[in-house]
């Protein structure tokens, strides 16, 4: 149901999870569902936003809650986002710690790893 | 003594008749008593004791009348005899019985008389006695005879009620019922039972019994030894007098004869058809029986016989009759199952029809199974499911063989497995368990060949269908799937399809949108006439072949004119209609042409939706239509919105075509502030619904970009995205920099959510409005909705749309009234 927003796989230790499109108070819930049916079991998690064309306050607070989570479990977390686009845009606006995000994914893989 | 001196002859000579009446009295013909009134015999003649031995002197003051008599009439003479002759004096031909000296019984007839002195005191009795003893034996004789006629006419009445109910009896069981209940109120047998002929199978079944604790109840074949089998083979009368006459010849019969205490057994042949010069044809035995050991008369084995006949006729008659109406039932069951299965084109919905039909009319279970796909086909109906290992390897057998196997009596499975044969190829299996007494008749095995052979073709065109179908969905998803140009800011296209429901073939509807030049768009919907795989071929073909006619010199009316020239090569394509229409991008000119087509609708962003009715013609290659192709040339206000369509969207069967039109352009109207995104699709569910009968194909262009966005979306989280579609076209198509697109996509985005998470939150019928407008410095966005908001503080998730608004635009005014309306503001060309 939400294949076409989001799909998973494994990037060395962690769970990379892709997300792709327009993530907005129609999806966000089960987008989140999914996502954290697929991280709870997770040492790290990379989330690829690169391919988002969307970002609204309601996947902000998708996002804000799976950190939470991960963090609350001392499991380390990433945000790739592009250098420019929608997604880095909400995320600056919230003011999302700038050691989360990243713009490059095999960096941000190296840098979970540490 | 004689005066004249002749001679005295009184002494000598006495004339015969002149009886002497002491010797008169002795030797009369009849006996004779006088008695006292108390019975005491004081005289009697001769005659009376020669026909009893007695001695005169052993009688006389010795012994009374009544002492001579047998024990009952002794009775009698007292309860009788003597009252009635106290009273009238005298008695007549009273019947009784004497007993000699030597205890023989002597019957006789008895008249007597009293005899009165004077005062009327009883004086003597005077008794008379006639010998009666052939009289006697007459009288029992006719007796006798009385009681064989009573016997024979209730027989015979019984045997009348049996063939009045074999006449009345419409089936074999019914027959069988009525014989089974004859023996017993017709000979006083103790018990009967009746057993039937299964010609298909040579046995003897064993249907019936009134006492079912005698005999042997197994069915036996027809060649076995045992009495009854012995009897169905001869065809003639066997009554089994004795057990040792049972010992004799059936040993079986003895023996079940001293389990149940049976000493007389009658095994009659229920036979039909018996010409003198042939056998007669044994349908079936009745054995009967009785404890004692019982001789049949003459008269009885005639009836016995006759029995036999009525009933075998019966047998015969309902045999027939069975026959016919198993035959009549079959017929109306194949007709039936095969109207059931043209009902459905569908392979799997066929499949499932037939074992639906076959369960339970036929059988208590049945499979389909069928070598389709990589994973085969297998529906099954009833139950419990036969063993799986067993059936498997018949099911190999069967179509290894392209034979049925019939199931067997003590195969261990039951099931028949029926090959699903079509164009000489095994397709599948059918199998079938039915009862038991459904198996084996030659008549039912015909039956159910025919009944594989109809499902075969049926599941065979099914198969063919699906195919074909398959291909042809395919075939039109691949052309109508072909990308349809975007990401122009001068305009944008919306399309959607929608395949005809209830599973019929696919339509011949398609639509297109391509560039003939930089600045040339056209655009195409059209209808090609049939359906399947030929159509959506066809289809294929019209399509490329606009596409490859399509030419920025020549114009709609020329195309039209090459596309007549290409029916007479593809003569399916023949009568398809067409509307095609290109629009220069730089003049926002409209140039259209349609051939049979129903006329496109266009919405200019002031006035209401008008057909465009010029420039019509034939559809394409038609011989009686006016093929004089022509065009009309529109120029497009920014904003427009031209709708094509096929016709599926707006005729109905029973609603004039104007109403069709009329409605759509209602509805076209209504949708004219909806994003373009969806409206295609929204304008199909309203006017035909999921469920119709026809292909729907819309194309919608929007040409230019409208100077201000005016959209209304329901309270509905999906229709964010619709809204953000159009917006974002519409800032690009302004040259608006993507910072600020993002930025104004994000705040109005927000503000919607807000609207319809808060405004809205009771109430899923809200409307919210979306204005936006562009200057050569700023975007303005307006959202507005007249719901009852709740303040930002409620909700921290909410209260981060809040802020997000704030921070992605310059300038954000709230107005609370009835309802909310926000008002944003961003500079053009930078953050700030």
């Amino acid at each position: 149901m939400t294949d076409q927003w989001v799909s998973f796989s494994q990037h060395g230790i962690a769970e990379l999870v892709h997300l792709k499109g327009e993530i907005d108070l129609a999806n966000a819930n089960d987008i989140g569902r999914a996502i954290v049916a697929h991280t709870t079991e997770a040492n790290a998690v990379l989330i690829d936003l690169t391919a988002v064309s969307f970002l609204d306050s309601a996947g902000v607070r998708l996002l804000d809650f799976i950190v939470g989570d991960l963090d609350d479990r001392g499991k380390p977390i990433k945000l790739v986002v592009g250098e420019r686009g929608a997604a880095r845009m909400t995320l600056q606006l919230c003011s999302f710690r700038t050691d989360l995000l990243s713009t490059d994914l095999e960096r941000a893989a190296a840098e979970l790893g540490r | 003594m004689s005066e004249t001196g002749g001679p005295d002859v009184t002494n000598e000579l006495r004339l015969p008749w002149d009886d002497d009446p002491e010797d008169l009295y002795e030797h009369a013909p009849c006996g004779y008593l006088t008695t006292l009134p108390d019975g005491t015999i004081v005289r009697v003649n001769e005659t009376f004791l020669a026909w009893t031995g007695y001695t005169r002197a052993a009688l006389i003051g010795h012994r009374r009348f009544r002492d001579l008599l047998t024990a009952g009439d002794k009775i009698y003479h007292e309860t009788h005899y003597a009252p009635l002759l106290s009273m009238q004096s005298e008695v007549h031909e009273i019947a009784l019985e004497v007993v000699g000296e030597d205890g023989r019984r002597l019957p006789v007839l008895v008249n007597s008389v009293l005899e009165r002195g004077a005062g009327g005191a009883p004086r003597i009795i005077r008794t008379m006695v006639f010998n009666a003893t052939e009289r006697r034996s007459y009288e029992r004789e006719l007796l006798a005879a009385r009681r064989e006629a009573e016997l024979s006419e209730q027989r015979v009445r019984v045997l009348q009620r049996i063939v009045a109910d074999l006449s009345a009896a419409p089936t074999e069981a019914e027959v069988a019922e009525a014989v089974l209940r004859a023996p017993e109120p017709a000979f006083d047998a103790a018990s009967s039972s009746i057993y039937l002929m299964d010609a298909d199978r040579d046995q003897l079944i064993a249907v019936a019994s009134t006492d079912p604790t005698t005999g042997n109840w197994e069915d036996m074949p027809r060649s076995s030894p045992r009495a009854v089998a012995e009897v169905a083979r001869r065809g003639d009368l066997h009554v089994i007098g004795t057990l040792a006459e049972a010992d004799e010849h059936f040993p079986d019969l003895a023996e079940s004869m001293r389990r149940s205490g049976r000493a007389t057994v009658v095994l009659l042949p229920l036979t039909a058809g018996a010409g003198d010069e042939q056998a007669p044809h044994v349908l079936g035995v009745l054995a009967f029986s009785f404890r004692e050991e019982r001789l049949l008369s003459d008269g009885e084995l005639r009836v016995i016989r006759l029995l036999g006949q009525q009933a075998g006729q019966a047998l015969d008659r309902a045999r027939l009759y069975d026959d016919a109406r198993r035959r009549e039932e079959r017929a109306g069951f194949l007709a039936r199952t095969t109207r059931s299965l043209d009902e459905e084109h569908r392979l799997l919905q066929r499949a499932r029809r037939l074992v639906e039909r076959v369960v339970p009319e036929i059988a208590d279970w049945a499979a389909v199974r069928l070598q389709v796909g990589p994973a085969g086909l297998l529906e099954d109906a009833g139950g419990p499911a036969p063993d799986a290992e067993l059936l498997a390897g018949r099911v190999a057998d069967a179509t290894a063989k392209a034979e049925p196997i019939f199931a067997v009596d003590g195969d261990g499975l039951g099931c028949t497995v029926l090959p699903l044969t079509a164009r000489g190829k095994v397709l599948g299996t059918l199998s079938l368990r039915m009862a038991a007494d459904r198996r084996g008749a030659e008549a039912e095995k015909f039956f159910l060949v025919d009944l594989a052979d109809r499902s075969g073709l049926a599941l065979e065109n099914a198969r063919l269908y699906e195919q074909e179908r398959a291909i042809a969905r395919t075939l039109q998803r691949s052309l109508l799937a072909a990308d349809v140009p975007g990401g122009d800011p001068r305009f944008a296209v919306e399309t959607y399809y929608q395949a005809a429901a209830q599973d019929l073939e696919v339509g011949g509807d398609w639509f297109d949108a391509f560039l003939i030049s930089p600045h040339k768009l056209a655009v195409v919907v059209g209808d090609v006439v049939g359906r399947g795989i030929d159509a959506a071929t066809t289809m294929g073909q019209l399509r490329s072949a606009i596409r490859a006619l399509a030419s920025a010199e020549h114009g709609p009316a020329r195309l039209l004119e090459q596309l007549d020239r290409f029916c007479e090569r593809v003569d399916s394509a023949r009568m398809a209609t067409v509307v095609y229409g290109e629009i220069d991008l730089n003049s926002s000119e409209l140039a259209y042409a349609c051939a049979g087509h129903l006329p496109p609708l266009l919405h200019e962003p002031a006035g209401s939706p008008q057909y465009l009715l010029q420039a019509r013609s034939a559809p394409i290659g038609s011989r009686a239509g006016d093929r004089r192709r022509t065009e009309h040339r529109v120029r497009l206000a920014a904003g427009s919105r031209l709708l094509l369509y096929t016709d599926g969207l707006v005729e109905r069967r029973g609603r004039p075509i104007d109403r069709g039109f009329e409605i759509l352009a209602r509805e076209y109207a209504r949708r004219r502030d909806a994003p373009l995104k969806g409206l295609t699709a929204g304008l199909a569910d309203t006017l035909v619904g999921r469920d119709h009968a026809d292909d729907v194909c819309l194309l919608c262009l929007t040409l230019g970009t409208e100077e201000r966005l005016e959209r209304s979306i329901g309270a509905d989280p999906l229709q964010i995205s619709l809204l953000r579609a159009d917006l974002r076209g519409w800032l690009v198509g302004h040259a608006v920099d993507p910072d600020c697109v993002n930025a104004v996509l994000l705040a109005c985005s927000e503000a919607v959510a807000n609207a319809i998470e808060h405004g809205y939150r009771d109430d899923p019928f809200g409307v919210v409005d979306v204005s936006a407008t562009v200057s050569a410095d700023a975007v303005e966005v307006r959202v507005t909705d007249r719901g009852s908001w709740r303040g930002p503080g409620a909700d921290f998730a909410r209260g981060r749309g809040l802020q997000l608004i704030e921070d992605s635009m310059d300038e954000v005014f709230f107005d609370r009234g009835e309802g909310t309306t926000v008002t944003m503001r961003r500079h053009r060309g930078g953050v700030s």
